[in-house]
């Protein structure tokens, strides 16, 4: 068997395939795009990698995250590939409480009291528990997170790549990820077909997915009283999308994509681990409940890439708008040029990223005591209005002699989110930073062989 | 949701102007800079999962370029 093919396009061919592994479904129009000369990738073994670093401002979360992907072309042109992911996370995570004028107590997902002595319970299954009821507590003017946060995660995927004929190819693709507390297996397929002598793409995908949830100390009843520690077993959510394709080439320089997709997931959407405020008139904190979002979500989603390419530089401008029956809006706009040097064995490539998305209908920072029943409601600033901006910068060097040589790169990135629609405090929170936003730098280092 | 006009209609006048070009695509022999590994469609797809990680855990939307996923992201 051949360590590395430096002849036929391999490197192109093995995108394709690659976007199985990765979760991605526009690999397809590789083939159409760059079949100059109607070579096949030769059979070989490559190896990609990157090593990432991510680190939230404030000592919230911490990951390092490696990932390694494999691929071998077979002699009759069928490419599999393996991909691992290994995810380290841990530092401190909002647990979505606000930030108090008063000190307050929680108690961690394993904990079934506000007090810190030993609680017995009974599981959903009819045994009996003791645990220690580990509480943490956050000084006045603090945001509410649970410094104690740590999470593992293995992810496995594997893909086959095959010609249908020489216009049309079938990708498949399956994944199992696992962390203690979540498991997830998911599968997708993908045809290709060519047309236009190979200049236009038109594919389609569907994928599909079954989660099973474990949180720590069971999964919460949505919308209860936090102080209760209503909880019970595992809960399972699944979906399934779908995304139609058309890649375009354009003109010599220049190659466009359009993808139209859609998914649905239902069961349990919640965040297990997330809680929100309940306030009287003043702003006094009376009570905490477990948050509660809808038992199904429909995405639909556009997406635009272009890209134009010259002698020694490349541009892709890509483009996003998303909704979803939560009623969150998105937008997203990516550009990245790559600058070669003029031997081109090294390229450096900022990035500047902005997405905007307005808030869940039913997200809300804080609640009222006085409220009528709670039907939805969440704190997780994730589902808030808010924008976003990254800013990136990527240097890689080559090793070999054409355009499948190694890669060595490093890559840095800083992306700032800031919350917007902020309500006005109540009196008594006046002065304190409800709305803290969050900062993250992103360092990764790739190899690519 | 002010934004919103804005990225429509980027994407109605891109789709513009896919309709609107009268010659497109490239010959065989005209292909030399498409086929640069820079020039295809999502290449740096270790690049996007890192990133698609970031984003799916502190935003609402993923997917779009691919499936969008349900994961955990409980962070």
């Amino acid at each position: 068997m051949q360590l590395k093919v430096k002849a036929g396009g391999i490197r192109r061919q093995l995108i394709a395939a690659s976007c199985a592994l990765l979760g991605a479904a526009e690999g397809r129009a590789q083939e159409a795009q760059t079949s100059d000369a109607g070579t096949a990738a030769a059979p070989g073994l490559t190896l990609d990698s990157a090593l990432g670093y991510y680190q939230e401002s404030g000592g919230r979360i911490r990951a390092i995250e490696p990932i390694v992907t494999v691929q071998q072309v077979q002699d009759n042109g069928d490419i599999w590939g393996l991909n691992l992911t290994f995810d380290s996370l841990s530092g401190s995570s909002p647990n979505g409480a606000l930030t108090s004028n008063k000190p307050q107590t929680f108690a961690t997902p394993s904990g079934a009291s506000l007090k810190g002595v030993p609680q017995t319970y009974t599981t959903a299954s009819g045994q009996s528990q003791t645990v220690n009821a580990p509480i943490y507590s956050v000084a006045a003017g603090t945001l509410p997170v649970d410094s104690n946060y740590k999470d593992q995660r293995l992810a496995g995927a594997l893909s086959w790549n095959h010609s249908l004929s020489r216009l049309t190819s079938l990708t498949l693709g399956g994944k199992l990820s696992y962390e203690h507390d979540f498991i997830s297996g998911s599968f997708s397929a993908l045809v290709a077909h060519d047309f236009n002598q190979k200049n236009t793409t038109l594919s389609l995908g569907v994928n599909g997915e079954f989660d099973s949830l474990h949180p720590i100390g069971g999964a919460p009843a949505p919308g209860t009283d936090y102080a209760l520690f209503q909880k019970t077993g595992a809960k399972t959510k699944q979906g399934a999308g779908v995304v139609l394709g058309l890649t375009q080439v354009m003109a010599p320089r220049w190659v466009s994509e359009f993808n139209l997709s859609a998914d649905r997931f239902s069961g349990y959407l919640d965040d297990p681990y997330k809680i929100i405020s309940v306030l009287d008139a003043t702003g006094a904190t009376t009570g905490y409940l477990y948050e509660k979002r809808p038992d199904s979500r429909l995405r639909r989603s556009a997406y635009l890439e272009n890209r134009w390419g010259w002698e020694r530089a490349s541009v892709a401008l890509s483009l996003r708008y998303m909704n979803d029956d939560w009623q969150v809006h998105s937008s997203t706009a990516q550009f990245r040029v790559r600058f070669w040097n003029s031997p081109k064995d090294r390229y450096l490539e900022p990035t500047v990223r902005w997405y905007q998305q307005s808030a869940a209908q039913f997200y809300a920072p804080w609640l009222s005591s006085s409220a009528a029943q709670l039907t939805y409601a969440s704190a997780d600033s994730r589902l808030a209005a808010l924008s976003a901006w990254t800013y990136g910068l990527k240097y890689a060097v080559k090793y070999g002699d054409d355009s499948d040589a190694s890669e060595l790169s490093v890559r840095l990135e800083l992306y700032r989110q800031t919350q917007a629609d902020r309500l006005a405090a109540p009196p008594a929170l006046q002065g304190l930073n409800l709305y803290p936003g969050l900062q993250a730098l992103m360092l990764q280092i790739g190899w690519r062989y | 949701m002010s934004r919103r006009p804005w990225a429509v209609g980027g994407l109605l006048l891109s789709a513009l102007l896919v309709c609107g070009c009268s010659s497109i695509g490239a010959k065989p022999w005209q292909r030399g800079v498409l086929a640069r590994e820079d020039m295809l469609i999502s290449s740096e797809t270790l690049d996007d999962a890192m990133d698609d990680h970031m984003y799916f855990s502190k935003e609402a939307s993923s997917g779009g370029r691919s499936f969008a996923g349900g994961g955990c992201g409980c962070n």
